[in-house]
């Protein structure tokens, strides 16, 4: 009776977050209004009548599909009963009882199971086994449940006609990481997020015990009534395993016990709730696919659906959208046979459900077809993407040979091109379709010197901003009027914000991927090796990779083994001088090259006039192309006196260097453009501008096409012939990438002043594709440390974002602000500034009424100072609370990580308390031979022996002894 | 079109989309290849679900696995009776666990049961030395090799109980970016 009231209490929790949702409550709630007051009388004898009470049937019939529906069952499950049990203030204590383990796993559990009436004394708060109980109670209610699946009762409630009503939102994903670390709380876990937590912990134990003895609705019905206050995790932890042995109650045999064990390990081990393995990290079930159960591998196809743990998944796959439903059955680490079975009864459950629930189902159902006709859709259109993805195969053959690293700078090349090419189609049809419809004849001739300097005769195509009218587009009477001048700024505009959101969404995606917690990165010796590259596929680059990765080994290990040979302090000072030697030099050659180009572009415009030939303009774009050339090389000479422990270090910082020299160099290029070219007062400097970029760009190209097939095959053959010590070079994919930002840079900047350049950045990067694999086939050897490619590609888009798109975003900003459009040509010829454009816009349009709500939208938002400053105020605090939340949780992982080895050093405390015992026993009774078989060492070494099976069959024992 | 039909119905081939990463085309395209490994024993019609398999010998033969030195492994974790033959089934989950589109979890689960050679379901030290062994063609002397294994068991087991559960492992493959795009098999 004991028990039972408190189990009563127990679930008058009010930590039940999914629950108050839910629709069907009321059902329940409704039928077993008075039910409380019954089990008033109630003692223990009297327990099984209570299941058949009638109402608790009712109740049942609405409420058990919602625990089914409930997505974090699976994860919890297993989990939750440690965390309360160990959190309890009497842990520590009991910690330092002698008998300990007796306590926690042995003889009061065990008799527990055959003497009901012992649970009553359970249920008192301070008595002191209750704590070390309640670890085992945990696990057997759950095994306890999935038995009682397999009461046909219960199978008939499984195809509920509520289900569809339950669809509980999801946890978090980190809720539930946290949840399932929780796993292994300790005393000195903080107090605060115990309570935060427990909700969920103890939320989630409720389930089974209520599907057991159907009386679920009826204790539920407290949760109405109450609203807050959260009660102490320890209350719980006594209450909790009380009412678990009194649902139990000794129906179930054995043997389904730990079937259901294995069963309810959503993993799927066979070593059931063993300590480091009921630590099931629900994270990995899934953040957003509840269904996701990764079960039990000895139980295979269809008994598998049969199986509680299967139907339990098909339920919680019914609720979901069609989308998730078939997310969830791609995730499940299944053979396709059960996954297609799978599929086949969610989809008959869900065809049997009956109409007219709830008014909108009929609606869903008839919605069903069009749902299904949209991914019918969506797939075909997914296929005819995939077949136009570039270079499939090309990159299969790159990845074969060279690996992974190797392939993400091809990656990122192709991603680029997919960038440009969007680009192209932007302004091409808002552009230059509109102004090729009424462009003029070109008197200029054409000689064929004009694809180098850029000038010339493209000067008055649709290749410069010069070419551009600024009138209205109007064809025919009566037709839609275009102007050009809005199109031009407003495509442009669009093209840089669009450009602004995928970068800033694909960094993202990159960081979320590959910066989980970059913060525990070790050295990492088992990443060396769980991380075969299994996309390498050549015969002879697996070879090498067998042989690269044992001299990684090795030197690994030689580091290991000879760890913190501690410098001397001449020695630091040396490394010292020469790091900041290293540091002064870069700089000092950056800034040279900087003032180089600076004066050389100055003396240029004077240097033009004394030289009329057209190819003479090209000498700026050549002597910046040579420092480009030459400047990185000079840097990575610089390891040979840095001699940086870490090669990742050494990267970084030869990233870091050259990407200062590339930006100062367009910075300083930016800075001539804007405020002596614009300012000089010459005919049409936009074009001018638009012609510099373009020659920029094309001599870069050149220079890679002339390093790719001069210097690298000279180097080749250096390395092959002459010097045969050199061997073959490894790609480097640091420049690599560099130069591609590069050019992605002045093409970003020169849009404005030259619409056709991302065409020309396309043709470019196709050309480079073809140049670049044809010349890492020839000359190169596959690269011999592992790269970390992930972060490094993270790091390319963050560098392509930071200071390369912001950079080029301030420099548009400059010269749409600021600067006088010049007088004679291009869209904005005229004005005062190019952005007078938009203000004459808005002047107009607030004429027309009809219209106003843009001029508003214009006034009050974009115009306006103070929604800026509210909305940066906004951001700001925003982002200051996600910083602080990630501070929070740094540190609780940090914690959660130390009571893994906590709970560890426990579990081998006990397990060494046990051998004691056992032991002892086999000294009391030498005959029993099956307790001697599972001796320490076989636990240990021959891992099939489950720990609890074990432990258990101890504290079977114990009372003997 | 017409000729993908008479291979799978309509069903069919819509179950295997809802059940693995793959659209229609690559489904086809994994089929053929399947098909080639054996033209005489694999039927061009597939809508009556013959209970066909390819032998490991010619799995092991296709290019993207000749010279993985984990291929028998793969086939076995992907083998319905863990011998390593082949349903097209198995075929298509191993290249849909395989495949990029498959999410980490689910990569881990299967790369830990690769990894796990004596399939107790934990990598013990027995285990990583057959891994290490395999991974360096057997270049490292034996002392070397427990090295590495006391090391790995180190660094990523985390509760200390001498090997790696499914989740120690899951713990650091979160900490090693590089392996959603390694465990990857184009085809």
């Amino acid at each position: 009776m004991c028990a039972y009231y408190r189990n009563n209490a127990y679930e008058e929790d009010p930590d039940y977050p999914d629950y108050s949702g839910a629709q069907n409550h009321t059902r329940g709630y409704v039928k077993t209004r008075d039910y409380p007051d019954s089990p008033g009388p109630l003692n223990n004898s009297n327990y099984p009548s209570t299941r058949s009470n009638p109402y608790s049937v009712g109740s049942r019939s609405s409420d058990y599909p919602q625990s089914l529906a409930e997505p974090d069952y699976i994860g919890s499950q297993s989990n939750p009963f440690h965390p309360g049990s160990s959190r309890e203030p009497g842990y520590p204590a009991s910690q330092q009882n002698p008998d300990f383990a007796d306590s926690r796993g042995g003889g009061h559990y065990a008799s527990s199971r055959t003497n009901p009436d012992y649970l009553g004394p359970f249920g008192e708060p301070d008595y002191p086994g209750a704590q070390g109980n309640s670890n085992h109670p945990g696990p057997r209610s759950h095994s306890n449940y999935p038995g009682s699946r397999r009461n046909p009762e219960h199978a008939g409630s499984r195809i509920n006609p509520y289900i569809d009503t339950l669809g509980e939102p999801d946890y978090p994903g980190a809720e539930n990481h946290f949840k399932s670390l929780n796993f292994f709380e300790e005393p000195d876990y903080p107090g605060a997020e115990d309570y935060q937590n427990s909700p969920d912990i103890w939320g989630a134990p409720d389930y089974p015990g209520a599907e057991n003895d159907r009386d679920y609705g009826s204790s539920e019905n407290p949760v109405l009534s109450r609203t807050s206050s959260i009660q102490p995790s320890f209350h719980r932890g006594d209450d909790d395993p009380l009412g678990i042995l009194g649902r139990e109650d000794g129906d179930y045999p054995e043997s389904i016990e730990m079937n259901s064990m294995e069963m309810a390990n959503p993993y799927g081990h066979p070593v059931p709730g063993a300590p480091g393995n009921g630590y099931v990290n629900p994270a990995y079930v899934g953040d957003d696919s509840p269904g996701q159960a990764y079960g039990d591998p000895l139980l295979s196809g269809c008994d598998w659906l049969k199986s509680p743990q299967g139907q339990k998944l098909i339920a919680s796959l019914i609720p979901m959208t069609s989308r998730d439903r078939i997310k969830a059955i791609r995730n499940q680490p299944r053979t396709m046979e059960e996954k297609r079975n799978l599929r086949k009864m969610v989809d008959r459950e869900k065809s049997k459900q009956p109409r007219g629930v709830l008014d909108f189902h009929c609606c869903v159902q008839g919605l069903s077809s069009i749902a299904l006709a949209y991914r019918r859709a969506k797939s075909s259109l997914s296929e005819l993407l995939s077949s136009i993805s570039l270079w499939q195969k090309t990159l299969k053959v790159i990845g074969g040979k060279f690996g992974t690293s190797v392939l993400s700078y091809f990656n990122f090349l192709r991603w680029l091109l997919k960038f440009n090419i969007f680009s192209f189609v932007v302004t091409f049809s808002f552009i230059i379709i509109p102004q090729l419809t009424v462009a003029e004849k070109n008197n200029l001739q054409f000689t064929g010197l004009e694809f180098l300097t850029g000038a010339g005769y493209f000067s008055d195509t649709v290749m410069y901003y010069g070419f551009y009218t600024n009138s209205t587009i109007r064809h025919g009477n009566g037709g839609a009027s275009y102007d050009m001048q809005l199109a031009y700024i407003f495509t442009v505009g669009v093209c840089l914000v669009i450009c602004f959101f995928s970068l800033l969404f694909s960094m993202a995606r990159y960081f979320r991927n590959n910066f989980i917690n970059p913060h525990i990165y070790s050295r990492g010796i088992a990443k060396l090796i769980f991380c075969w590259d299994f996309t390498v596929t050549h015969q002879s680059a697996v070879k090498l990779k067998q042989k690269n990765l044992s001299t990684e080994i090795r030197e690994n290990l030689s580091e290991i083994r000879q760890e913190n040979i501690k410098l001397t302090l001449n020695q630091q000072l040396a490394r010292f001088c020469a790091h900041l030697a290293a540091w002064v030099v870069s700089t000092g050659v950056a800034v040279a090259c900087c003032v180089a180009v600076y004066y050389l572009a100055e003396n240029n415009s004077k240097f033009l006039e004394n030289h009329r030939e057209p190819g003479a303009v090209l000498l700026l774009p050549f002597v910046v192309s040579c420092i480009n050339l030459a400047v990185p090389r000079l840097y990575s000479m610089f390891r040979l006196v840095e001699r940086y422990e870490m090669p990742r270090h050494e990267v970084y910082i030869l990233l870091i260097r050259n990407i200062f020299l590339k930006i100062s160099i367009i910075g300083i290029l930016c800075y001539y453009w804007l405020n002596i070219v614009a300012l000089a007062g010459e005919e049409c400097w936009e074009t001018l501008i638009g012609q510099e970029i373009y020659r920029l760009l094309l001599m870069d190209f050149v220079f890679s096409l002339a390093d790719s097939f001069l210097g690298e095959f000279l180097r080749r053959i250096i390395g092959m012939r002459l010097i045969t010590s050199l061997g073959l070079q490894e790609f480097d994919i640091a420049r690599n990438v560099l130069e591609l930002i590069y050019a992605q840079t002045l093409v970003w900047i020169g849009t404005f002043f030259c619409p056709l350049l991302p065409l020309i950045q396309m043709i470019t990067l196709f050309i480079m594709f073809y140049v670049k694999n044809i010349s890492l086939m020839m000359n190169f050897q596959p690269p011999s440390k592992a790269w970390r490619a992930a972060q490094m590609v993270t790091f390319f888009i963050l560098l392509l974002f930071f200071p390369s798109f912001t950079g080029v975003l301030c420099t548009l900003a400059i010269t749409i602000w600021r600067l006088k459009p010049s007088a004679d040509c291009g869209p904005f010829r005229g004005l005062p500034l190019f952005i007078q454009s938009i203000y004459s816009w808005i002047d107009t349009l607030s004429k027309r009424p009809s219209y106003l709500w843009v001029v508003w939208i214009y006034r009050n938002l974009i115009g306006s100072v103070h929604f800026f400053f509210i909305l940066t105020l906004i951001v700001l605090i925003i982002t200051y609370l996600y910083w602080q939340i990630t501070e929070g949780r740094k540190i609780m992982i940090r914690l959660l990580h130390e009571q893994i080895i906590n709970e560890g050093k426990d579990k081998m405390f006990l397990i060494e308390k046990l051998i004691k015992l056992q032991d002892m026993e086999k000294r009391a009774n030498p005959e029993r031979r099956d307790v001697e078989q599972l001796g320490p060492l076989h636990v240990r070494e021959h891992d099939a022996a489950p720990d609890l099976r074990f432990r258990r069959s101890v504290q079977e024992d114990n009372p003997k002894v | 079109m017409g000729n993908k039909h008479t291979v799978f119905t309509h069903e069919q081939l819509e179950a295997y989309q809802d059940c693995t990463f793959f659209t229609r085309k690559e489904i086809m395209r994994l089929y053929y290849r399947y098909q080639d490994l054996a033209p005489q024993l694999v039927p061009l019609d597939y809508t009556s679900c013959p209970d066909v398999k390819v032998p490991y010998e010619l799995i092991g033969t296709m290019p993207e696995l000749k010279d993985n030195p984990f291929r028998q492994r793969i086939a076995q974790v992907f083998s319905e009776d863990g011998d390593g033959h082949m349903t097209l089934d198995n075929f298509l989950d191993m290249f849909s666990v395989m495949s990029e589109m498959a999410p980490r979890d689910l990569k881990a689960y299967y790369a830990f049961k690769i990894y796990d050679f004596n399939n107790d379901d934990y990598i013990c030290a027995w285990d990583l030395e057959q891994t290490v062994t395999k991974l360096t063609r057997g270049e490292l002397n034996a002392e070397e090799v427990s090295l590495v294994c006391e090391k790995v068991l180190d660094e990523a087991d985390g509760d200390h109980d001498g090997r790696l559960s499914l989740e120690d492992f899951q713990n650091m493959i979160l900490r090693a970016p590089d392996f959603l795009s390694t465990f990857h098999i184009r085809i």
